[in-house]
């Protein structure tokens, strides 16, 4: 799997490059356009149950799409549905990444996505939901986000603190609390962050540069509301 | 060789080096594999060790040294490998092992006593919704006044009248009189004035509403094979008005908020609420909770008034059979041999007292309905 991200920005796409025979799970309504070559199945990752758990519990579709290079070599365009940028990352089997619901995009038929659970409190306030998909393996994982993604280096026990809802992906190695963004519990609700979450390297924090829950707030306010 | 770890450290990328970790007697050898060829190797003696846990879920090993590029962290998960430093560290190591190892389980613990808690917490209040709602069901209903289920019955009554042909006077109404005596003197602290009205129809059917007002239809009384089949029906409409499951009903459809309104006290604005109710209450449904409490009682009933049980069984059985005919009593009281059944077993619980017969002749009650009999095969 080739892959190389076009138009990058707020509005990019993926062009991914199978050979003959290979295969990809893709984020189900992801496909643009692809070769003729190309066959688009859809598949419960995980099986049926694995399935059932992962919609139900993450909000993640139900069934990845597959495409399979199966009548010779050929490409496929994938796109996000939001606005953000793209990022290729390359699982080596030991890299693990914590992703959260809405953020997988494509990966290699060698990436292994799981639906795990966090703990209460994290679940409760990181703003990712009690489940976020584990991604492992090996091969290329394509990730997407809402605005522009930053990456944060964290060497050990260096800390960081990112805004809940602002979180991507983050490898297995680097840990998080959830604390109030201030000292105080009315000044952590007026200053608008609420809660945030203290990283611990060492690894790698992916964090998107917009807020999806913000903007929704933001846009309702210009939907007329029906009587 | 594959990588089992990934190695931290100044020299290395943010994301960490991925590793080959061996162990033996001298301690540890990372294999780096991204240097090719040669491949970068290090050997790390025990000594120079110290370990905990760490990751996003406590579930890596962390070995940190100092080494010729400073200071470096391994991060490990494979479990081989995690197993196989275990037993080959030294003692001094063990016992930061341990602690490592107890630091994860304390994490695990916490957390699922954490989500067990929550669970229960989640569980006890829909339990509670659930159990609760039903007390406080009956809390309300409690605190209605008889004289409102009257009103309330009263005008539901003369709505069903308005169409009906009633028979006023007869042997008919001469013997249901009877039996609602022999059965209400058997109540104690009876707060409900009954009266029975005998409708001229050949539905199969009889009904009570809340506050005392029963309706027999021609139709059942022909249909029955004696007195003691009717004062069966009879004591089990009854105790529907007894055990105010109109009332019930009414203020569970009205929703939880007015149960709570009327448990604290406002029962004011419930009258207006409960007027265009009133319509309802003729096509009102008992449930099948409701049905079983109305046949228990109701045999009991019958049994201190010395009216044969057993016919009420009979009838119950002899509807449940498959029949011809409009048999609205089954649309509204579902028959099944499980529901006899059970009155079987009931009425055999209960100790045998002699019946006394009814003053009347059946037949000629029957007769005087200008019924054609229908015997039952």
């Amino acid at each position: 799997m080739k892959s190389e991200i076009l138009y990058p920005g707020a509005f990019p796409m993926v062009r991914v490059e199978l050979t003959a025979g290979e295969h990809i799970k893709a984020e189900s309504g992801a496909m643009v356009a692809c070769s003729p070559t190309i066959d688009i199945e859809s598949k419960m990752e995980g099986g049926f149950l694995g399935a059932l758990s992962r919609k139900f519990l993450t909000g993640e579709k139900f069934f990845f799409q597959t495409l399979r290079a199966s009548r010779g070599p050929g490409e496929a365009l994938l796109a996000p549905t939001v606005p953000g940028e793209i990022v290729i990352l390359e699982l080596d089997g030991v890299n693990e990444y914590m992703v959260q619901k809405d953020g997988f995009l494509a990966g290699a038929d060698g990436i292994v996505i799981e639906s795990k659970m966090q703990s209460l409190s994290r679940g409760l306030l990181s703003g990712e939901g009690f489940f976020i998909l584990k991604m492992s393996g090996k091969g290329t994982l394509v990730l997407n986000s809402f605005g522009a993604i930053h990456k944060i280096e964290l060497k050990p026990d260096q800390e960081y603190i990112v805004d809940n809802s602002h979180l991507v992906a983050w490898s297995s190695t680097t840990s998080y609390n959830i604390e109030k963004a201030t000292s105080g519990w009315i000044a952590s609700v007026t200053s608008g962050e609420g809660f945030v979450c203290r990283f611990r390297g060492p690894g790698l924090v992916y964090i998107q540069s917009r807020n999806p829950g913000s903007f929704g707030a933001w846009i309702r306010q210009f939907i007329p509301v029906s009587e | 060789m594959s990588s089992n770890a990934l190695c931290f450290g100044h020299n290395h990328p943010a994301s960490g080096a991925p590793c080959f970790v061996q162990v033996d007697a001298a301690g540890l050898t990372i294999i780096f594999e991204s240097t090719g060829g040669g491949g970068d190797r290090e050997v790390v003696p025990f000594a120079a060790l110290s370990v905990s846990a760490g990751g996003l879920d406590h579930d890596h090993l962390v070995v940190k040294w100092t080494g010729v590029q400073g200071e470096q962290t391994l991060y490990l998960k494979d479990q081989d490998a995690i197993r196989a430093f275990r037993q080959t560290a030294p003692d001094d190591l063990s016992l930061h092992f341990a602690q490592a190892a107890e630091l994860v389980r304390q994490v695990r613990q916490r957390r699922r006593l954490v989500w067990g808690l929550a669970l229960g917490m989640f569980l006890s209040t829909v339990l509670g919704l659930w159990f609760g709602s039903d007390l406080l069901v009956q809390i309300a209903v409690s605190r209605i006044p008889v004289e409102w289920e009257q009103k309330l019955g009263e005008s539901a009554y003369r709505d069903f009248l308005a169409q009906q042909e009633v028979i006023k006077e007869g042997p008919a109404v001469a013997a249901l009189g009877e039996m609602t005596q022999r059965l209400t003197e058997q109540i104690p602290n009876n707060p409900y004035k009954f009266e029975i009205t005998v409708v001229k129809s050949d539905v199969i059917n009889a009904f009570a509403l809340p506050g005392g007002h029963v309706v027999v239809f021609t139709g059942l009384m022909k249909k029955a094979d004696s007195g003691e089949e009717v004062a069966g029906v009879m004591s089990h409409e009854l105790n529907h008005v007894l055990r105010r499951h109109g009332l019930e009903r009414i203020v569970k459809s009205l929703g939880l908020l007015t149960v709570v309104t009327i448990v604290l006290g406002d029962q004011q604005g419930l009258v207006g609420m409960m007027k265009q109710l009133s319509v309802e209450l003729l096509t009102l449904k008992f449930g099948r909770e409701q049905e079983t409490e109305a046949d228990v009682t109701g045999l009991q009933l019958l049994q201190r008034a010395k009216i044969d049980p057993s016919g009420m069984i009979k009838f119950f059985e002899r509807l449940s059979e498959k029949d011809e005919g409009r048999m609205e009593w089954l649309s509204t009281h579902p028959m099944s041999t499980a529901r006899a059944e059970r009155l079987k077993a009931e009425l055999a619980a209960l100790p045998k007292k002699s019946p006394e017969p009814f003053t009347f002749d059946w037949k000629q009650v029957q007769a005087s309905l200008g019924a054609q009999l229908v015997v039952a095969p």
